[in-house]
């Protein structure tokens, strides 16, 4: 067996070792480069100029005085900004949105780049893009989810969610014995990478390359060489290392654009990051909703109908959707499902994918309706859960890969106390006289794949080399997919080179959809896979080998030994194989995707079961999280404490959701109030307390040869329903819009 | 710009006379306040840093009272041997942004600053503060309710350091408390606080300071409260806090709260830190 990974013929949970990030030292330490570390000869700092009006058109901008600030070598505005070759307001690739690149002087959202100054330092920048002083014809911004009148968008992709529907609405609803009618919202969010989006550009020629973080590092070439005219092998992106991306690093963003094109237009390398202000603008969103959830249920509890309508704000110019209504597709046994959305435009940036997007707001008011739902019927909430649980996909009547929710429920019960809760809510207290709740969500996010290629090198010296281009931002992919390289090697950790993060490497395809493991990392395997069955070829068609005539099938790589399956005492070190063949490299390729039968066969779910306590203060309405446990079952867990990690991050984000995240707008001027880590909170350590997670064993035959499903998102859904109504249990107020604040519990006092 | 640090109180004082508007100084410490109160603008001033001046750090008994030195930060408040009446500014102490900013931001920057969620304020109000300004053309002292005037506004005049708050003499069983009303347990701006300083006989208070932040434009003493509560025991003490004795306030809404739950929350607030400081739960 390796020691590496499990390798059982089917994997359970948790087959892996809890190994250490392998970044973890070169963080610490301060000898991680990110992308705004690079600071190569020559180089100009770009400062944008963020408008601070939401709507209108800028009329003035004040370039001699910039210009005449030492230090400033170019101003960049509408007036010279060079041609684009590819038109920032089209839509000519996926995750394409439309941009702000200096096309014109509208302005259609408060911090959009007005313009951009070089200059020699970053203060001289800094002070060019204040002298620039703009003057607007400013326009009264359209705010809110009533800001204008709602739209059906097209369905398709990512951010155009359609409607869904199964069975018969009206008939669901008619023969319901009791219903709920209730609508929850949620504002805007703002993603909020510790690392801001930057950029250095360098071009040499017709050829860029970019220091940025990326989670679609090979996919994003093709997208920057749209705009710029070149090839896709023409660009050149290097991204060891991301502080974090959470959706808006997938996203090709106007300033970016901007520092590339004044890199080329002055032919010196330009470095652009954005402050933490200017993080609340060009770089995406999640858009606010307003979600109208009616759910009806028989005399027996079991659900008729689960109806969930969706209304989210995107922009003017593009369009994003978060698709909030589809969380309640593919969890519950309802006799009826619709799921629809429509959007509103308002004077705000695009939104764009952030960690869970959809899921999570829909989440949030779906696990906080069942609640309701539960509490009307007069049943316990998890009783209510179980008697609606889906034995098949509902609607599509699909089998799942798998579904431990099951266990997931039970063990995370269990480990809470869950037992013996009494239904009536402002039952318990605790010895300081605080309101003591508990609340559950079921967590439930889908395990796509996309597409992924890998190399994979035995070197004669014994050792392993293996490559993709995946994207790190802090999860731990350079560590976890090394493990699932070495083990398809059949190397320990240490004998094996890891390149990745630059273009020049496969496609590791994006690192987002909770996906990049098992995409990646199947790509690894196979790679690996593909390399020993070479190795083994020369080995057992060697007659000087012990394997000669072992065959193919009969050969298992262990700790750089080939070993007869059936003789482990007739083996082969691969670097006496590979140095008797001549010594030349043996080569292995491999990829990774979803076939479209595999898809339709079946529904392919990662699942979770949060329970949530909260405490009250009675008088002064301060609500603190006391203890959240999480019970998740991902398929195989690879990594046992970064996978645990994740999970906890994404409950983190939970609590943040639910008690502390919101970009109040000002309705007036269409800028954001609080656009700084001050005013936008999100919890700190201090809050973060009683949090345990779960990994629940889970086989899955179906959803990829390695049985992964992903762990990056699902902690967020489940969890801000649980803690809404944990909060309700401990008040008796029902609280239908996050963040829940102190004044919101004061009606219910 | 130029970053002056002088060690001595006559050349602080000289960079600043004369200078009131030409080119204007700007005094800091920590600078844990000024500097992000700067945004984007290049600064073009000087800066005047007064923690290097000799004297100016540390606290000190002086007579029958307390010398807190204008460069002292929070954390050697923290870290200070101070009776029982100072344990509400100990706790406020504990509150003031993060332990980072409590090791460079100052007690006497955070009364210059003036904003009106300053959570060194209430604290100082009941401990009956007084500020004392140095100019070359003198010392003089101000009680801290005068020094204050306004939303971020000072009777500090340009030539003037804080180099030093004396907190008067304190009956020898005072106490004090604190408590902070924020949306998140640390790293909050508040979005009220109560500090309070009593001194009790046989289980009833004899003296009573109470000091409201961030309900009114610059934290206020309530009087009305405080006259009440002289002879109370801790029931009628919490009885006696009524939003009638706190009429002086004048919260407003805003991004942390509204203002009908600051006028709520100060009235149990007060409660819990007449509860804390009489059952002697306040520990600095």
């Amino acid at each position: 067996m390796s020691d590496i990974l499990a390798l059982a013929p089917r994997f359970g949970s948790n087959s892996g070792q809890s190994l250490t990030r392998r970044d973890g030292v070169a963080k610490v330490t301060g000898t991680a480069t990110f992308a705004a570390d690079n600071h190569p000869d020559g180089l100009l700092y770009a400062v944008y100029v963020p408008a601070t009006i939401a709507r209108g058109t800028v009329t003035h901008l004040d370039v001699a005085a910039a210009k005449a600030h030492p230090g400033v070598v170019e101003v960049i505005t509408p007036e010279n900004r060079p041609p684009l070759a590819g038109d920032p307001d089209s839509k000519p690739f996926m995750f394409a949105f439309r941009f702000e690149a200096l096309q014109n002087n509208t302005v259609r959202y408060a911090n959009q780049p007005i313009a951009l100054v070089l200059a020699e330092t970053f203060e001289a920048a800094t002070e060019g893009a204040r002298l620039l002083n703009p003057l607007y014809d400013a326009q009264q911004p359209r705010m809110g989810l009533d800001g204008d009148a709602p739209f059906t968008p097209e369905s398709g992709g990512l951010g155009l969610p359609g409607t869904t529907v199964h069975g018969d609405i009206d008939a669901g609803h008619a023969a319901s014995a009791q219903d709920i009618d209730v609508t929850y919202e949620t504002p805007e969010q703002y993603h909020n990478a510790m690392e801001t989006h930057a950029v250095v550009a360098q071009w040499n020629g017709d050829h860029v390359t970019l220091d940025i973080p990326s989670q679609a590092i090979v996919m994003q070439r093709g997208a920057f060489g749209y705009y710029f005219g070149i090839p896709p092998e023409n660009v050149t992106i290097r991204s060891p290392y991301l502080g974090g991306g959470f959706g808006s690093k997938a996203i090709i963003n106007g300033p970016q654009i901007l520092a590339i094109l004044a890199a080329r237009m002055t032919g010196r390398p330009v470095k652009l990051m954005l402050s933490r202000d200017q993080m609340f603008g060009p770089s995406g969103h999640r858009g606010a909703t307003r979600q109208r959830l009616r759910i009806g249920i028989d005399t027996d509890h079991r659900m008729t109908v689960l109806d969930h309508n969706s209304l989210a704000t995107t922009s003017t110019f593009d369009t994003f959707v978060e698709s909030a209504a589809n969380a309640s597709q593919g969890l519950y046994a309802a006799g009826a499902l619709r799921s629809a959305h429509q959007g509103v435009r308002i004077d705000a940036g695009t939104p764009g994918p952030v960690r869970a997007p959809g899921e999570a707001p829909g989440s949030a008011a779906l696990e906080c309706a069942m609640d309701e739902m539960a509490y009307k019927a007069g049943i316990d909430p998890l009783e209510f859960r179980l008697k609606n649980y889906a034995e098949t996909e509902p609607g599509t009547g699909k089998p799942y890969s798998s579904k431990a929710l099951r266990d997931c429920y039970a063990q995370g019960a269990a480990r809470f106390g869950w037992a013996g809760r009494p239904l009536a809510p402002r039952q318990m207290t605790d010895e300081n006289g605080m309101l003591v709740g508990w609340g559950m969500g079921t967590a439930l996010f889908a395990a796509p794949m996309f597409a992924a290629q890998a190399r994979a090198v035995l070197r004669p010296d014994g050792t392993g080399l293996v490559e993709t281009a995946a994207s790190d931002m802090g999860q731990g992919a350079w560590t976890a997919l090394a493990q699932i390289a070495a083990d398809s090697l059949g190397l320990p950790m240490d004998r094996i080179e890891f390149r990745s993060g630059t273009s020049d490497l496969p496609d590791a395809g994006i690192a987002g959809g909770s996906a990049h493991t098992a995409t990646a990392g199947g790509a690894l395997h196979a790679a690996g896979t593909d390399a020993i069955r070479r190795l083994a070829e020369l080995a057992t068609g060697d007659p000087d080998s012990p394997l000669y005539g072992a065959g193919n099938a009969g050969v298992i790589a262990r700790d750089g030994r080939l070993h007869a399956r059936d003789d482990d005492t007739r083996s082969e070190s691969f670097a006496d194989i590979i140095t008797r063949a001549g010594g030349a490299e043996v080569e292995g390729k491999g990829s990774a995707s979803r076939t479209a039968e595999a898809s339709a066969a079946h529904a392919m779910y990662s699942h979770g079961a949060v329970f949530a306590e909260v405490k009250v203060d009675p008088d002064l309405f301060q609500i603190r999280v006391t203890r959240l446990v999480g019970a998740f079952a991902a398929g195989r867990i690879i990594n046992p404490k970064l996978t645990e990690s994740q999970l906890m991050g994404g409950m983190i984000w939970g609590i943040s959701f639910a008690l502390h995240e919101e970009a109040r707008f000002d309705q007036r001027t269409g800028r954001i109030m609080n656009a700084d880590l001050a005013g936008y909170h999100i919890p700190v350590n201090a809050d973060v307390s009683g949090l345990e997670v779960i990994t629940v064993h889970e086989d899955d035959p179906h959803v990829n040869p390695l049985g992964i499903k992903g762990v990056g998102e699902i902690g967020i859904t489940g969890t801000v329903g649980a803690i809404g109504n944990a909060i309700w249990h401990a008040t008796g107020t029902r609280v239908r819009h996050f963040p829940i604040r102190i004044p919101d519990l004061l009606t219910g006092a | 710009m130029s970053y002056l640090t002088p060690t001595t109180l006559d050349a602080a004082l000289g960079a600043l006379s004369g200078r009131d508007t030409e080119a204007p100084v700007s005094v800091i410490a920590g600078g844990t306040d000024w500097f992000p109160a700067q945004g984007e603008r290049a600064y073009n001033g000087t800066l005047l840093d007064v923690t290097r001046v000799e004297g100016m750090r540390g606290v000190s008994a002086v007579g029958t009272g307390w010398r807190i030195g204008g460069a002292t930060t929070w954390s050697d408040i923290l870290h200070a041997d101070l009776p029982p009446a100072f344990d509400g500014l100990k706790l406020a102490a504990r509150e003031v942004g993060s332990v980072q900013i409590q090791n460079a931001g100052t007690v006497a920057g955070n009364i210059c600053n003036a904003s009106p969620a300053a959570d060194g304020v209430p604290p100082l109000l009941s401990l009956d503060a007084e500020v004392e300004l140095t100019s070359t053309r003198g010392v003089r002292r101000l009680v801290l309710a005068e020094f204050i005037t306004g939303v971020r506004k000072t009777a500090r005049a340009a030539d003037e350091i804080v180099t030093a708050l004396y907190i008067p003499a304190l009956s020898a069983g005072a106490r004090g408390g604190f408590t902070k009303i924020g949306g998140r347990k640390y790293l909050v701006i508040s979005v009220a606080m109560v500090g309070a300083v009593l001194t009790l006989s046989g289980g009833r208070i004899a003296t009573a300071r109470i000091t409201v932040g961030s309900a009114s434009p610059v934290a206020l003493r309530m009087g009305d409260l405080e006259n009440a509560l002289v002879g109370a025991d801790l029931a009628e003490a919490l009885e006696r806090v009524t939003p009638e004795r706190l009429a002086a306030l004048s919260p407003i809404s805003d991004i942390r709260g509204s203002a009908e739950f600051r006028g709520e929350a100060v009235v149990e607030a007060i409660r819990r830190t007449l509860t804390q400081i009489m059952k002697g739960q306040a520990h600095g």
